[in-house]
């Protein structure tokens, strides 16, 4: 779960805090597509490294490696996986390149899940929804989307008191076998269902309260406005953009790191 | 559309006018056998500020639902007569016409604050409306200046906290320019500062804006400063209505377990006993009062509080049943949530945990059964270190009764609910049976024996959950926060029954807001402020300090606060209750006459 963790905004200043999200989301697809049309570890290390930069602007690079911390399970798998059936494929022979490959592999997902942390990470969901809402996503369903991201901790905060209520009421999780264990779980699960059907009525009754839906013609107190730093960040990201695929046409394909020598 | 938004001072004529015209109004909820309102008739004007109240499942709730349109249109159900408010009818506007004329805040403010930043909270009823931008931002820092919030304007909404949650909500409803602002129980949750502040802020909006408050209050101590106006529900019927003072001299506000105000109660019981003092709505009033019938007095004289009532503090010599030594937890957030806190408590006490939102009451009460462990320090119940023991263990030892009874309810039928635990713990079918019974029988929810607890009132389920831990009869019964949404009648039984169990000799510790709840039983008093204890000692101690009271956003009862301005005239700076008072009073006047 950490590694979802480290995906969730917490509140900063920085230049990619304040960049449009929908410039921010731009950035992270052509951070994306750049990792996924390359397959060697040179260019692919290039571009990981060339996000750092982006972390210390964005001062989120503890919580990006919270997130690389917890993501480090999946590369172990991601690496060992890939040297396993490459080694069942060629032979049974074990090489460097094949070594080199996996690593390469590995080293995309760790890029792939930092181009979104830089996304998710300094994008507030106050933001997500104004840019939800340009690209004519219907308010209704934004709405839902924003608030189910609102209530997650809050979620998460009563579901913690409920196991906290029944652990008092001497319920012991961790004992028993599987199926008594998972029928442990209703005395949580039941108390968290129904609060949280109370929960929505009260909401739907305090929106309506708040005039929700009134006029067609919603008013917006923050407008996306294009600042002068997005029209940078945009026309860097052109510029981006087409050495990448110059690099991709012209340059590829690149000089193995560690050779092909047969190691057993 | 239209959009007018000057604050019009309201004219005479206007005044005469109803602003809120209630007509044959009944209703009953889809069904619903009985109605959840009958026949109500009522006019309210421009500028009044009424307090609603009456039991729990009185009507009152509903009532307000009706006056912004929720009822007929969000709830259905049977719904004969009418009700116009501002003009409009509530059968034949729909909701969103009425909010714009009519502010509706409840109790949880967590329910309805929806944006991520203050300002962005405050701006979502606005932009509902399509309000332009322009427009939006100038009502957003007039609404937030008046309530007090200006400050925390681009903080994040998940930052404040409980009292400052709640002022938004009321900003947020301000900001589209009600004439009307309805709340249900807004200061429940709240720290006594807190909930002060929350009047405080009412009364402004009432006083300078002209806006008519309508609140459900049950704590009427508070309440009745500022209300202009008393309306007293019972059984989905008006019982009466009128000025405070009329109301609580009148005998069926009694007769109905409605909470009389301590410092009414007080007048009252002087005027039978030869003070002429007329109804004073507050503590100042009753000061003003009294002031030229104690001119006599010497002002160096002490006088005497005769002290009728068991201290509590006296138990100290018993043996600690639970010890806290210097104890440090910080939550995973890194939030420091207690620092180098000691505490003894001993076999038999009676301890109140009070302090401020957020000063790690209910942090420090769940390291007692090992919900949570300490960072630093130990704890030891009966001696035996809680890290080293398992929750369920201590769960027998020390019973824990959560807050929010929904928390824990979960069981088909009352019984299956009480028994949940017992199984848990390993006791055979005939203990359990026994246990039921007698805990059934203890709460009186007997005749509940069958229902499913999630029909039953929020009093009753409160009652469940308490009957619930009863059951396996624990040497420490630890209650967090037990007056919340209890009615009057709830909350007496409630002092009656925790002051007997301790009689019995069992240990109880509550974790409380209600400072007139503490007044009135006198336990020991825990105060918290900031992760650590500020002060420890009997209720009239702690009471009477009003530097750590200050410190831990409590205030003292209305009681206590009469007699520290009193002080000055030698009088004991430390009574609580209203008979304690009253005795000093009668010596003092018999004192007078000789």
């Amino acid at each position: 779960m950490s590694l979802l963790e480290g995906l969730r905004f917490t509140r900063g200043d920085s230049p990619l805090h304040r960049l449009d999200p929908r410039v921010k989301f731009l950035l992270t697809i052509v951070i994306f597509s750049s990792s996924l049309i390359f397959f060697e570890i040179i260019p692919l290390t290039i571009i990981f490294i060339l996000q750092i930069p982006l972390m210390i602007i964005g001062k989120i690079w503890r919580e990006w490696l919270k997130t690389l911390k917890g993501g480090l399970f999946l590369a172990v798998i991601i690496f060992s996986t890939n040297i396993l059936s490459f080694y069942f494929f060629r032979g049974q022979h074990l090489s460097m390149d094949i070594i080199e490959f996996s690593l390469a592999l590995t080293i995309r997902f760790l890029a792939l899940i930092t181009s979104f942390s830089v996304f998710f990470l300094t994008t507030s969901p106050d933001k997500l929804s104004l840019a939800l809402e340009k690209i004519h996503i219907p308010y209704e369903f934004n709405f839902a989307f924003i608030t189910a991201i609102r209530f997650v901790p809050v979620l998460a905060e009563e579901a913690q008191t409920i196991i906290d209520a029944q652990r008092s009421r001497g319920l012991e999780l961790d004992k028993g076998n599987f199926l008594t264990r998972i029928r442990k779980y209703l005395p949580i699960l039941l108390p968290l269902i129904i609060n949280s059907i109370r929960r929505s009525l009260e909401l739907a009754e305090s929106m309506e309260s708040r005039a929700f839906g009134a006029t067609k013609n919603r008013t917006n107190l923050f407008e996306l406005k294009l600042t002068n730093s997005d029209y940078f960040w945009l026309i860097l990201m052109v510029f981006i953009t087409f050495i990448l695929i110059y690099v991709k046409l012209y340059l590829s394909p690149f000089p193995s790191l560690f050779g092909n020598s047969i190691i057993f | 559309m239209e959009i007018v938004f000057i604050t019009k001072p309201v004219t005479i004529e206007e005044k005469s006018l109803s602003i809120i015209e209630v007509k044959d109004l009944s209703y009953s909820y889809p069904n619903a056998s009985v109605f959840a309102l009958k026949n109500i008739n009522l006019s309210i004007k421009p500028g009044e500020f009424i307090v609603l109240t009456g039991p729990s499942g009185c009507g009152k709730t509903t009532f307000c639902r009706c006056l912004n349109g929720l009822i007929p249109h969000f709830y259905n159900g049977v719904l004969t007569g009418d009700a116009i408010v501002s003009g409009l009818s509530i059968k034949d506007h729909k909701i969103v016409d009425l909010a714009k004329t009519v502010g509706m805040i409840f109790q949880n403010p967590d329910n309805q604050i929806f944006a991520l930043t203050v300002e962005k909270d405050v701006a979502f009823g606005l932009e509902n409306l399509g309000i332009p931008k322009k427009i939006m931002v100038d009502e957003i820092d007039w609404a937030t200046k008046l309530t007090g919030i200006y400050h925390l304007k681009e903080r994040g909404t998940h930052e404040l906290s409980g009292g400052q949650k709640q002022r938004l909500t009321i900003a947020s409803v301000l900001a589209m320019h009600p004439k009307i602002i309805v709340m249900d129980e807004p200061t429940s949750f709240l720290d006594p500062i807190g909930a002060e502040t929350i009047f405080e802020v009412l009364d402004k909006l009432n006083k300078e804006q002209g806006i008519t408050i309508i609140l459900i209050e049950h704590r009427m101590d508070l309440a009745v400063k500022y209300a202009d106006r008393i309306i007293i529900f019972d059984d989905g019927q008006i019982v009466n209505d009128g000025e405070p003072s009329e109301i609580f001299s009148a005998e069926e506000t009694r007769l109905l377990g409605i909470g009389i105000p301590k410092i009414l109660n007080l007048s009252k019981k002087l005027l039978q006993r030869g003070f002429n003092v007329n109804h004073p709505l507050n503590y100042e009033n009753l000061y003003q009062l009294l002031i030229p019938k104690l001119q006599k007095v010497i002002p160096n004289k002490k006088i005497s509080n005769l002290n009728e009532y068991d201290d509590f503090s006296g138990l100290h010599q018993n043996k600690p049943i639970i010890t806290v030594e210097d104890v440090t937890f910080s939550y995973p957030s890194g939030v420091e949530a207690l620092k180098n806190v000691s505490l003894t408590i001993h076999e038999g006490e009676y301890v109140a945990i009070m302090g401020e939102n957020g000063a790690g009451k209910t942090t420090l009460v769940k390291h007692f059964n090992g919900l949570l462990k300490p960072k630093k320090g130990k704890i030891l119940v009966n001696d035996i270190d809680v890290s080293k023991t398992s929750v369920a263990a201590l769960a027998q030892k020390i019973g824990l009764v959560f807050q929010n009874p929904d928390d824990q309810l979960f069981a088909e039928d009352v019984k299956e609910e009480i028994s949940f635990a017992l199984r848990n713990f390993g006791y055979n079918e005939s203990v359990i049976n026994q246990r039921v019974e007698w805990a059934l029988n203890l709460l009186d929810i007997k005749k509940y024996k069958d229902t499913s607890p999630f029909i039953l009132s929020g009093g009753e389920r409160k009652r469940v959950a308490l009957a619930s831990v009863l059951a396996w009869d624990p040497q420490v019964l630890v209650l967090d926060e037990p007056t919340i949404g209890q009615d009057y009648g709830q909350k007496e039984k409630l002092k009656h029954f925790l002051t007997q169990l301790c009689t019995q000799g069992k240990t109880v510790v509550i974790v409380t807001h209600d400072v007139e709840f503490v007044a009135e039983s006198q336990p020991r008093v825990v105060l918290m402020a900031k992760g650590s204890i500020q002060a420890d000692g009997s209720a009239k101690e702690i009471m009477s300090n009003s530097e750590a009271l200050k410190m831990c956003s409590v205030s003292p009862p209305e009681i206590t606060k009469l007699f520290q301005k009193l002080s000055s005239y030698g009088f004991p700076n430390d009574v609580l209750d209203v008979d304690e008072a009253v005795n000093i009073f009668t010596n003092h006047l018999k004192e007078i006459q000789k």
